[in-house]
């Protein structure tokens, strides 16, 4: 594999840790972290999130990622698997925060 | 579906859809359509014993109130899909809507994994019931006019019996989605009141392939297509429908499955080209899986597919990869498509009034 092909997939898997790190912790729900699929569905059916723990996802991507408050509206569109939001965060995070451990 | 070649240099053509199915999927899109749904089967199980039954197969948790649907899976002892399976709370029955197994099938399933099963009272509801689907980002507006405003608080995998109906609110297009299981002596005249009520928001028919073709796009898993590919629920993305806490039929596989760790997984592929069921693919020359399933997406206008991948390659932006019939494809994230359900809100929107709103594209993509 190129190596920066082979960067960016390390770079996803670290945001998916991450990532699912946020959804067993902080949003509390009773998996383990390789059980969350990257595309299975956030809301609704799959993890069966809510509006609260959307709230907290967005506060992460902030706080976690630097994603900027102006953005969020364009959020909606990106909530729907992990595997979307590393995208948003690849897109729309500060490089530095997305980069750190 | 026609076949047009785009490129004389390249061997894989490009797919478009019927301009029929095209529309059907349309109407899914953007308005309201309508669905004979003679692929699902319904059973009600009832009698003592109704939840040791259905605990038994069900590879979830049985936590599921009143009046609350839980999506998730029958699996046979290798831990292979058989059929998609809501289960729906009623009381101390449940029942079973399935996808994947005729009635007399789930009923053999049922007898061989669930001591007990055959003290049970089993309904088939298919004989006495007609079961149409509605799903659109106005299919709850038009329900509203039919069966009134409460129906608009529905909330997503709940249900309610009214006069000669049964509504579920779930589907598998990423739409705002209905299923209706109509008793049959009166199964005509409601269909003739939706039909006309209908007109407002210019309901017309989506077929089953119409209905694959949305819940492809939306990353829904199709029992009878990819379920029927001989994977896994882990490769598949599907853990969110299983528990490795519980005993049920192939339970033992799954457990071994996941200690010994995943080496494929499933992911979305896009194409501009036509990607065929079973074709292999390749990455800088090394083969790293093959298409499980293909389908030219409507709404996005390319071709779409679920593809097994060796875990290394199976990322998003990952590409390209060449298919054998020379298409290039690339990983995508799912789902694939912007849905306008996300925007519609019933308390502020209207498909009188669409024209005045402002939605994103239903290709337009964030990330």
């Amino acid at each position: 594999m190129r190596s920066e092909l082979k960067l960016t997939v390390e770079r996803r898997e670290q945001i998916l840790a991450r990532l699912r790190a946020v959804v067993v912790r902080q949003l509390q729900y009773r998996r383990e972290a390789d059980e969350l699929d990257p595309d299975a569905p956030l809301f609704g059916s799959g993890f069966g999130l809510d509006s609260l723990d959307a709230v907290e996802i967005v506060v992460c991507l902030e706080t976690d990622f630097g994603v900027r408050l102006s953005e969020h509206e364009l959020l909606r569109g990106s909530m729907r698997s992990l595997n979307m939001l590393i995208d948003f965060v690849l897109s729309h995070g500060d490089p530095k925060r997305v980069a750190a451990e | 579906m026609e076949i047009r070649n785009v490129s004389p240099q390249s061997e894989a053509a490009a797919v478009v859809a019927s301009p029929a199915l095209a529309a059907e999927v349309r109407r899914i899109r953007e308005s309201v359509a309508y669905s004979e749904c003679e692929h699902v089967s319904a059973v009600r199980l009832s009698g003592p014993g109704a939840f040791a039954v259905v605990d038994a197969v069900c590879p979830r948790e049985l936590y599921v109130q009143d009046g609350q649907m839980l999506h998730t899976l029958l699996l046979d002892a290798a831990a292979r899909p058989l059929a998609d399976l809501q289960l729906c709370a009623e009381g101390d029955d449940f029942l079973l809507l399935v996808e994947g197994l005729d009635t007399e099938q789930l009923r053999g399933y049922l007898r061989e994994w669930a001591p007990g099963a055959g003290q049970l009272s089993f309904t088939d509801l298919s004989p006495s019931h007609r079961h149409v689907s509605l799903n659109g980002p106005y299919a709850w507006e038009l329900l509203s006019e039919l069966l009134g405003p409460e129906l608009i608080g529905l909330p997503y995998l709940g249900f309610y019996h009214g006069p000669g109906f049964s509504c579920f609110r779930s589907g598998k297009t990423g739409e705002y989605g209905y299923e209706l299981w109509l008793e049959r002596g009166s199964a005509a005249s409601f269909i003739e009141r939706l039909l006309e009520v209908g007109r407002e928001f210019d309901l017309g028919a989506a077929s089953l392939a119409a209905l694959d073709v949305c819940a492809l796009e939306n990353w829904f898993f199709n029992a009878r297509r990819e379920g029927r590919a001989g994977l896994s629920p882990i490769e598949l993305q599907l853990q969110w429908r299983i528990s490795y806490q519980k005993s049920y039929p192939g339970s033992a596989r799954l457990a071994e499955l996941r200690r010994s760790g995943p080496r494929r997984r499933a992911v979305l592929l896009a194409s501009e080209r036509e990607l065929r069921d079973g074709e292999r693919l390749c990455f800088e020359g090394e083969p790293v899986g093959e298409v499980v399933r293909a389908e030219h997406s409507c709404t996005r206008g390319d071709t779409l597919a679920i593809a097994l991948l060796s875990l290394p390659y199976a990322h998003p932006g990952l590409g390209p990869l060449d298919a054998a019939g020379g298409a290039r494809a690339a990983v995508i994230s799912a789902p694939a498509v912007n849905n306008r359900s996300l925007y519609v809100d019933p308390q502020r929107h209207s498909y009188r009034t669409r024209q005045e709103q402002r939605f994103p594209a239903l290709t337009e993509r964030v990330g």
